[in-house]
């Protein structure tokens, strides 16, 4: 009458794993192909002229952590590269974060109709070309036009020099003997950066926010605690790990960028995006040693993404 | 079964009954939703499947939709094993807890789901759906958006979708649950009217012994995935077949004690006779059940009686509720409103507990045991 | 006081935000061959130039425009299946597609364009347009998996049980019930695609290897060899075509929802 029955099985249907199989052909084709083909390429040689062959070589890492002419001299140069990768979007990472914070909380306690439009405008900014804000900031920050000649307009360079503010941005390297100068700066670099990933930063910390129980915040209130103190004591511990898990985002997205670097940075302290540029398709020509440095900056980025992964889990596991 | 009444699984009944043999549920993380069930549900009749909140009732009502698979046993209808056949195949009309009605789908539509599915015809669906919508008292409603529905509409909509395709079982998940109190009441009233109308077999799973009560001819009491007791609304109550029951319907005080030559001996020392004889071992610990509206104040201490005084007294509409305090353990008393007995807190009563209306278990159910 | 303080942040962020892009505008106003902001001696003869007369940018926007489309459209038809996979059959497998599909939209995007470069020199197509679209579509294929994972997320399960109980297969409850609901995160997601695509650079920039030129390879390359207004109109062009598309987003989907939003507060 009765009889041992196999687990529930859901009612697979035999087509979708024919569909799951295809697309599993295209996906290894397009989107894990090029990572794997990079990692093999850098194990290669570069030989006469500008072609390279396959090989199992490690003379490209070692020519990255400690030059070409090791041991007889060592030299930091691509370490330095990746030192300032790290160093400008570190610091426009947390820039960003820092000004969205506020930005977003205040976003999110409007109607949703104005937050619509709000995340249309940032979303629109978002999409921007990495190009299209290079030249808008380019435009403002250059010497003949935009910010500096407000400065000199305004009368606020001869203030900066009454003050002695000047020379320290003279040793600073952002002013000329008559005016202050952007480009090119750490400034220049850092604050376009930011600028690159604001709206991103208020996107990466509006569901937190606005999920954010306005019962909770009513609650403090009517314990005595005022807007600020409630944004510090409530909101910003509440907001410590989409926070922290937003800005490590944003710094793994702004490892890979390009333009900016390309036209802000000093060239003494340019970024592994712009050698690897030159290694794969610009001057230097050596593709091998291009796609060792990507590997690098890959491994770089993989690493804090995953850290960002994990920090999200726990937030979602706290919450 | 615990009743002693013949168990349902017994081969005999209407053989247009849906039946389940043995059916049990182990989820694939190990968890046990059904036991071990075997029940006959009677062509025609509702049956409620009753118990709180986790006891499997309504894992079982998703078997019988195959909605889920057993994983073990097998569901019959009509003496037909249908235990393999997918949902779309039994298309057991359902309604479930927040209605699922479909968003995007006008009233009509969603009425006429099934129907658009078996590829009838459009202006019959129509018809079909304008026909159900009278039923349902909703007439002209159908070019409405689910939206715009109060949540007694949507439970309508969600009735009258699940009738469309003329179900030869017809299944209701927590039906009740999304309505307010007093809506819940007419809606109960109106559902057990048209499924009477109907006669169409019927299962509705609730956790609300008064909704159960309301609707039903048979109830099933459910708990830790096992089917408790069996039968009709006044039988579960009058006669509760364990300790679980005797709590979970209606309200009861409960007492511990020994079987004593039929009788019950008190931890108190006291001595309750009981009608007819408990049929008991002798020094077997057991559980005396009395309800409050079956317990009552007497004037002066005698057989059946305990002494203890006032606690707490509550007027609560038809009822007042005397909650005494007494050595065996607090008891609640509830007098009709006409009583002319007036007991005030602090007062010394005697409260008589008709021996006809004791009901007495094994101290330990085997649900509490497991 | 402290509302007050909050409205001018939130003015001065919108001015940050607003600075590069209103000079952008305003610099493709200029008569003559340089940027300058103000701009000098007003005129519309640049849009003229991008639109209609340079055929360098009349083609560069033909590219574009085709490259966003087609990828856009296949990044979504390539997103479906994968992002039906995790949420109807939650096994490693649907994991691994979803998250390999994730991938490349996660990493530095100049590692993935390097990849993406070795790979079509081996396979001999580097340079031709179709490379460009395929190589769009699985850089923002991540875009409509978000979008119509978060749609699917958002039908009741008991919508599925009710069809099952009303005759409904799988497939008949996909085509009835999963489909319709799923509609517009499915264009939402197909725009964002569309849109990223139309503004991506550096992936083009390798996988385009100088065969031909998008609008923003166009504007990179007048950006070093000295600028002209005119590619300040394709910087007008791309922000109406952003605020347009997102505003449909808006207008036939729930953004807020979208972006993250609790669906139950208003």
């Amino acid at each position: 009458m009765t009889a041992a029955r196999p687990q529930a099985s859901g009612g697979r249907r035999p087509g979708f794993g024919a569909v799951q199989a295809l697309l599993g052909l295209v996906l290894a084709a397009l989107c894990v192909a090029p990572f794997a083909i990079v990692l093999v390429v850098s194990f290669g040689q570069v030989v006469e002229g500008a072609s390279w062959r396959w090989a199992l070589s490690l003379e490209n890492y070692l020519r990255f952590f400690v030059g070409l002419e090791w041991p007889a001299s060592t030299s930091f140069l691509y370490l330095q590269k990746l030192w300032w990768t790290l160093v400008y979007a570190g610091l426009a990472a947390v820039i960003a974060v820092a000004f969205a914070f506020p930005f977003t909380w205040l976003t999110t306690r409007q109607s949703r109709r104005i937050q619509t439009v709000w995340l249309v405008f940032l979303l629109s900014s978002l999409s921007l070309s990495e190009v299209f804000v290079v030249m808008g900031w380019d435009v403002l920050l250059s010497n003949r036009s935009g910010l500096p000649m407000v400065f000199r307009e305004t009368g606020l360079t001869d203030w900066l020099q009454s003050v002695g503010w000047f020379d320290t941005l003279r040793d600073w390297g952002m002013a000329t003997p008559r005016n202050v100068r952007f480009k090119t700066s750490v400034f220049a670099t850092v604050l376009t950066m930011s600028y690159l990933v604001f709206p991103y930063a208020v996107i990466l910390l509006y569901p937190a926010l606005s999920r954010l129980d306005p019962a909770m915040l009513e609650a403090a209130r009517t314990m005595g605690a005022r807007p600020f103190t409630v944004i510090r004591t409530v909101v910003l511990p509440a907001a410590r790990l989409p926070l922290t898990g937003a800005a490590l985002l944003l710094f793994v997205y702004l490892l890979g960028a390009y333009v900016v670097v390309s036209v802000f940075a000093d060239p003494a302290r340019q970024t592994l995006t712009i050698t690897i540029y030159e290694s794969v398709r610009g001057a230097t020509l050596n593709a091998p040693f291009g796609a060792a440095q990507a590997v690098i900056l890959l491994l770089t980025a993989g690493g804090f993404l995953l850290a960002s992964l994990r920090l999200s889990r726990l937030a979602e596991a706290k919450a | 079964m615990s009743s002693g009444e013949p168990g349902p699984g017994a081969p005999q009944g209407d053989p247009a009954d849906l039946r389940l043999w043995d059916v049990r549920k182990t989820f694939p993380g190990g968890a046990v939703a059904v036991e071990s069930v075997d029940l006959r549900f009677p062509a025609g009749e509702l049956t409620a499947l009753l118990g709180p909140s986790g006891c499997g009732k309504t894992t079982l009502l998703r078997m019988i939709a195959g909605l889920e698979s057993p994983s073990f046993g097998r569901i019959e209808l009509g003496g037909e094993d249908i235990t393999d056949l997918p949902a779309h195949k039994r298309r057991f009309g359902m309604v479930f807890q927040n209605f699922a009605l479909f968003p995007h789908l006008t009233v009509a539509e969603n009425v006429a789901y099934s129907l658009a599915i078996e590829g009838v015809a459009k202006p019959k669906r129509r018809a079909r759906a304008e026909e159900l919508l009278d039923l349902v008292q909703l007439p002209g409603y159908g070019a409405r958006r689910i939206g715009e529905l109060s949540g007694g509409q949507r439970q309508r909509v969600a009735i009258a979708r699940a009738l469309a395709q003329e179900p030869s079982v017809f299944l209701l998940d927590e039906p009740m649950s999304a309505l307010d109190a007093k809506l819940r009441e007419e809606m109960q009233v109106e559902l057990r009217l048209l499924q009477q109308r109907l006669g169409i077999t019927t299962v509705v799973v609730t956790h609300d012994q008064r909704e159960a009560m309301t609707m039903a001819d048979r109830i099933v009491v459910m708990s830790n995935g096992r089917a408790e007791q069996v039968g009709p609304p006044q039988e579960v109550y009058q006669r509760p077949a364990n300790r679980f029951v005797a709590g979970f319907i209606g309200k009861a005080n409960f007492l511990s004690g020994t079987a004593d030559r039929g009788e019950v001996l008190l931890a108190t020392g006291a001595r309750l006779s009981v009608a007819p004889a408990a049929n008991f071992r002798d020094g077997a610990p057991v559980q005396v059940a009395c309800r409050p509206e079956w317990t009552f104040l007497a004037s002066e201490p005698g057989a059946n009686t305990l002494a203890g005084r006032v606690a707490f007294v509550r007027d609560i509409g038809q009822v007042r509720e005397i909650h005494v305090e007494t050595p065996a353990g607090p008891q609640v008393c509830e007098l009709p409103f006409s009583s002319p007995a007036r007991p005030r807190l602090g007062d010394a009563v005697h409260l008589f507990l008709p021996p006809e209306l004791i009901r007495v278990f094994p101290a330990q159910d085997r649900a509490e045991a497991a | 006081m402290s509302r007050l303080a909050g409205r001018l942040y939130l003015a001065w962020c919108a001015l940050f935000v607003l600075a590069p892009i209103v000079v952008v505008c305003a610099a493709a106003l200029n008569g003559g061959r340089t940027m300058l902001f103000p701009p000098e001696d007003p005129t519309l003869e640049r849009f003229v130039e991008f639109f209609v007369s340079d055929p360098v940018w009349t083609r560069a926007l033909q590219r574009s425009i085709l490259i966003a489309v087609a990828s856009a459209a296949i990044a979504t038809l390539i997103a479906w299946p994968t992002a039906y996979g995790l949420w109807r059959r939650d096994t490693k497998l649907s994991k691994l597609l979803a998250a390999s599909m994730a991938m490349p939209f996660a990493l530095p995007p100049i590692v993935f364009g390097v990849g993406l470069g070795f790979l079509w020199a081996f396979s001999g197509l580097i340079g031709t347009i179709p490379a460009g679209i395929l190589s769009h579509a699985a850089l923002h294929g991540a875009l409509p998996l978000a979008t119509i994972s978060i749609g699917l997320q958002s039908i009741d399960r008991a919508h599925l049980d009710a069809a099952a109980t009303m005759g409904a297969t799988e497939r008949t409850a996909f085509r009835t019930i999963v489909l319709p609901q799923t509609i517009p995160y499915t264009l939402s997601g197909f725009f964002f695609a569309l849109v990223l695509s139309f503004n991506e650079f550096i992936v083009m920039f390798f996988v385009s290897a100088s065969a031909y030129a998008t609008v923003t390879l166009q504007i990179f390359n007048s950006l070093r060899n000295g600028f002209t207004p005119t590619m300040a109109v394709g910087a007008i062009v791309f922000i109406l075509t952003s605020v347009a598309v997102f505003s449909l987003v808006a207008r036939f989907g729930d953004l807020p929802r979208l972006m993250g939003a609790d669906p139950s507060r208003r």
